[in-house]
């Protein structure tokens, strides 16, 4: 009898509790969920917002057995709020939306400027929402950025956005600028945001034509010479201050931010020829060591003084090329090295007396200089950083070009 | 003393259990904010004084051979204190584990169960800890002995994992708020080893007795590495901790976790391991608690209580209205529980005690 008894009360637990879980796993189940893949947020009338949220659906497969490019959806609503946005998405398409496979989200630059710290706070307060996934400033709509954003190279939306920042390291054109970071930033004291800059190739560069090689680094998203079935194109850096987005960064600018962030395992640059006055040797450039900062905070206009080191390797090639000259190597060295450091300076003094934003986050090293956190925030680093002198050491050591080596 | 004894690994473990659950819950980010940057200097200094503090305690323990703390309170104070005592920590058990347990469901049913009420999700745990409960002494322990190694691992593996976005720097100004803060107000950061308790009660318990030195200052050295890189993961890697409230910081550092695009999510893993800590604590505080009482009642037969102490956990865990009002019990009362009750009125019940024994050895000296 006992047995009999303690068995029904293990029969009755087992049937509430699977009927107190059921509410949750039926929320969660695939056929109620509609996953986000890119969420878009534009300025919209009336104080509002307009948000676009693009959707996967299941792919077809061909009578041959290949399959065909996934088709995605997408879908704009406005409301007042994100949040607000989500719900009526949510009793739009019949499903709930779900952010958990989210890769990207696109502000509009009007949005940008005007400061979205609002949505970044919700978004990270949704469970869903990984750290991982990327923020763009668009140049152009979000919308209209989503809708012109067509992989090449890939069936899948999704695998394209999750792959679109590896070129990062090896390019040094974008940076890979996730919400994580961003929330990080905007909270933390000693640095500001940043996020990829995109946009859609619709203008040509106005030096179109000119065959400077050096214009093609000073190129951001909307300005590149490039033409495909991709319309986005993701080149520069918008940095903010606090919130607000307050300048672009150009492809050579975001280079530079990346090798001082240590975050570049190579980049190509061209500098001018030492033997050639009208000709530009192309140049791999690898890390060598971490970038060195020092900090001076003993006046209210901070002295930083910044040390860099890089081994490179010849890329470019003509018929007459000597690289096995170690004279050459070492001028070729030197012109390297007073190159990097006035593009580095240039950089430095832009996000300090233009953007009057530390993007570097260089107050991180400063803090070093402080015994206390009071003493820390009466020095307001965050003002002082726009008074800062910047001096830059760049070491390059040119081993040799690659495989040949003479011509 | 009871048949069941326990052999020097588990009781390590054991007193690692306490620090572990509060350290997946908010006793982190409670130390960050009150400390800021200087904390790990903080941690440090208040390690070396826990260790300091075990010390003694072991020290004045050996004095009464396997007695707990409620056989020297009886000793003191007759049977008038051991009941006050007895009943005093009876409560600290089971009011902290009730609320600490609230505190993790709200976190579970945030992340994973949103449509589900909360009630379910504590009394899925209640079910695990009566049934743990009703099975032998060491059984809890021998599988705490497999858990808190496996949370230790992970909390290893979270610091290494996450490296990669660590800004040291983070570490300066090197005094936070000042010297006084770090050094004076910053010893509050001491109810962090909230598991010294359990050293009052081990010594009836285990295998070898004279291990019990042994047992306190490696669990409390373990306890404090472990409290450094828990503390340090999150300075490193999060500015905000400092500045606003999240609910388990360290579930937020796991979701950082990526190898490639093949291992991501790995958050799962990890609240699957801190789900079994915590039962694994659970089972453990309320066996104490019911021997305690056993010991204060003479009750032959402890089975009766076992579903009585889970539902008053249960109940307890029911009481606060919403996050915010046991959130503030974890965060304001409990510190100063483990301080009065550990640091203050044990420590002096058995500082008392030895100065009575060592005067009442004197009187029959003299006598003799």
């Amino acid at each position: 009898m006992n047995k009999i008894v303690r068995n029904l009360f293990i029969l009755i637990l087992i049937l509430v509790f699977t009927i107190a879980f059921s509410s949750s796993y039926l929320s969660l189940s695939m056929d109620n969920l509609a996953y986000v893949l890119v969420i878009g947020i534009d300025k919209g009338k009336d104080n509002n917002l307009e948000v676009s949220f693009q959707f996967s659906t299941t792919s077809k497969s061909t009578e041959s057995g290949s399959t065909e490019k996934t088709p995605t959806v997408m879908d704009t609503v406005t409301a007042p709020s994100f949040s607000t946005a989500v719900n009526l998405m949510d009793s739009y398409i019949g499903k709930e939306l779900n952010l958990s496979h989210c890769k990207v989200i696109i502000f509009s630059e009007e949005l940008a400027q005007e400061g979205i710290s609002e949505e970044i706070y919700t978004l990270i307060n949704d469970t869903q929402i990984r750290p991982s996934a990327n923020i763009v400033v668009s140049k152009c709509n979000a919308k209209f950025y989503m809708e012109q954003t067509s992989p090449e190279l890939e069936n899948l939306i999704s695998k394209y956005y999750e792959i679109f920042t590896n070129s990062s390291k090896y390019t040094g054109l974008k940076p890979n600028a996730t919400i994580g970071d961003f929330f990080n930033a905007i909270i933390c004291k000693t640095c500001e945001p940043v996020a990829i800059l995109g946009g859609i190739s619709t203008e040509k560069p106005e030096n179109q034509g000119n065959n400077h090689i050096q214009e093609n680094y000073n190129v951001k998203s909307n300005q590149t010479p490039i033409e495909g079935e991709n319309g986005s194109e993701n080149i520069g850096i918008a940095a903010f201050k606090d919130d607000k987005l307050v300048g672009e960064l150009c492809a050579l600018e975001t280079t530079t931010y990346l090798a001082l962030h240590n975050r570049v395992d190579r980049f190509l640059i061209s500098i001018p020829d030492p033997d050639d006055t009208n000709g530009y040797i192309d140049i791999y450039l690898y890390p060598n060591k971490s970038t060195k900062v020092d900090i001076d905070t003993s006046t209210t206009s901070p002295f930083i003084k910044v040390k860099s080191a890089f081994i490179g390797r010849i890329y470019s090639m003509t018929n007459s090329s000597q690289y096995l000259e170690p004279e050459l190597l070492k001028n070729i060295s030197e012109t390297c090295n007073k190159y990097l450091e006035s593009v580095f300076s240039d950089y430095l003094y832009k996000t300090s007396k233009e953007f009057k934003s530390d993007i570097n986050g260089f107050g991180k090293h400063a803090l070093g200089n402080f015994f206390t956190t009071q003493e820390y925030e009466n020095y307001n680093w965050c003002d002082n950083f726009q008074n800062a002198f910047f001096e830059v050491e760049v070491n390059t050591s040119i081993k040799s070009s690659m495989l040949l080596t003479e011509t | 003393m009871t048949k069941s004894k326990i052999g020097t690994m588990e009781a390590i473990m054991l007193v690692l259990t306490i620090i572990i659950t509060h350290t997946i819950s908010s006793l982190p980010r409670e130390i960050l904010v009150f400390t800021k940057s200087a904390t790990i200097l903080n941690l440090i200094f208040v390690s070396i004084l826990a260790i300091l503090f075990s010390y003694l305690i072991v020290r004045l323990m050996k004095n009464f051979g396997g007695c707990d703390i409620i056989d020297i309170s009886e000793y003191l104070g007759g049977k008038v204190l051991k009941n006050i005592v007895g009943i005093i920590f009876i409560l600290y058990f089971l009011i902290s584990s009730s609320i600490l347990l609230r505190n993790f469901c709200e976190s579970i049913k945030i992340i994973y169960y949103p449509m589900t009420n909360i009630l379910f999700i504590i009394a899925l745990f209640i079910l695990a800890t009566c049934t743990a409960n009703r099975l032998d002494f060491n059984a809890s322990l021998k599988t705490n002995l497999l858990i808190v190694p496996l949370v230790l691992a992970s909390i290893v593996f979270l610091f290494f994992a996450n490296m990669n976005k660590f800004v040291p720097e983070r570490a300066f100004p090197i005094f936070g708020d000042g010297l006084f803060n770090t050094f004076v107000l910053g010893l509050g950061n001491l109810a962090a080893f909230g598991g010294i308790s359990f050293l009052y009660f081990l010594p009836p318990y285990l295998k070898k007795p004279e291990k019990m030195k042994k047992i306190a200052l490696l669990s409390i050295a373990i306890s404090a590495i472990y409290l450094i890189l828990c503390v340090a993961t999150l300075l490193f890697m999060f500015p905000f901790v400092m500045n606003s409230n999240e609910i388990t910081p360290l579930y937020n550092a796991t979701r950082y976790i990526e190898f490639g695009s093949f291992f991501q999510r790995l958050e799962s893993i990890f609240l699957l391991i801190w789900i079994l800590a915590y039962a694994c604590y659970l089972s453990i505080t309320s066996k104490f608690a019911m021997n305690i009482l056993k010991k204060l009642t003479n009750i032959e037969n402890k089975k009766p209580l076992i579903d009585i102490f889970g539902l008053l956990i249960f109940a307890i865990a029911l009481v606060p209205k919403n996050y915010a009002l046991s959130d503030k019990f974890e965060t304001e009362i409990y510190p100063y529980l483990v301080i009065g009750i550990t640091f203050i009125l044990s420590f002096s019940i058995l500082l008392l005690a030895n100065l009575m024994k060592k005067k009442v050895k004197k009187l029959n000296l003299n006598s003799q």
